[in-house]
């Protein structure tokens, strides 16, 4: 896994996606690179502005591929409050303009666009990964 | 991101160029902010120029959509290119935001 430790993290969202979105590990594909790069600035942005409650913290954010070239993997993990994203409730997408609340999106179009998010609280650390198939035949 | 708006006739015409992301969703709030008050509640939006648009963009349209149907106005969203249409679609965004 490549990977790099951001600290402090205040304000710095678009370095780390920037790092992520780099990585020799992420696809040429512009439909994919679309999905990745939101996914990834959705699950970064739950971190800065929310993991530490206005405190200064780190982040770790890594990239992976596996052997064959299909699986990209994202880690990103952090040590502030316990928070598994996955618990939220999807927001109901069914509701009028008026019905809407404002908000709660992000979470729900990491899920979306990527196909697997998994969460784990480990050693006083937040360690979320998000895996997407990469392979030429998909895109 | 590059926003210009133009008023025409009874319409607001605005034109967006670039990404709405986490970095630039304030100022690009902020500049939204007058279309959501006064009595001219039509807005039309080009979005031919928009490559991207994270949940902090969403949040301001749907701000946008609910202050202008509170005036019995129109939000009209065009020419979006089909990853930001795919974002709206997948958030329910295109049944409640008029996209032509």
């Amino acid at each position: 896994m490549k990977k790099k430790r951001f600290n402090p993290i205040t304000d710095r969202s678009s370095e780390i996606i920037t790092f992520l979105m780099a990585s020799p590990d992420m696809p040429d594909d512009a439909d994919l690179r679309f999905k990745i790069e939101l996914s990834i600035e959705e699950a970064v942005e739950n971190v800065v502005r929310y993991a530490y409650e206005g405190g200064i913290g780190w982040l770790e954010a890594g990239t992976d591929l596996d052997d064959k070239s299909l699986i990209l993997t994202i880690e990103l993990r952090d040590a502030g409050k316990p928070f598994n994203p996955l618990e939220e409730a999807d927001p109901d997408i069914t509701l009028s303009a008026n019905e809407r609340p404002v908000g709660g999106l992000g979470i729900y179009l990491c899920k979306q666009m990527m196909d697997s998010i998994t969460y784990r609280y480990e050693d006083g650390n937040n360690v979320l990964i998000m895996k997407k198939l990469v392979s030429p035949e998909r895109a | 991101m590059n926003i210009t708006i133009n008023k025409q006739g009874g319409k607001t015409l605005v034109v967006l160029d670039g990404r709405i992301d986490s970095s630039n969703s304030d100022r690009f709030q902020k500049d939204m902010a007058p279309l959501m008050e006064g009595d001219s509640p039509d807005i039309d939006i080009d979005c031919g120029g928009m490559t991207y648009t994270s949940s902090q963009g969403l949040r301001i349209f749907l701000l946008l959509q609910k202050s202008v149907m509170a005036r019995k106005g129109k939000l009209v969203m065009r020419n979006m290119n089909s990853h930001v249409k795919e974002v709206f679609d997948i958030t329910g965004f295109s049944n409640i935001i008029t996209i032509i």
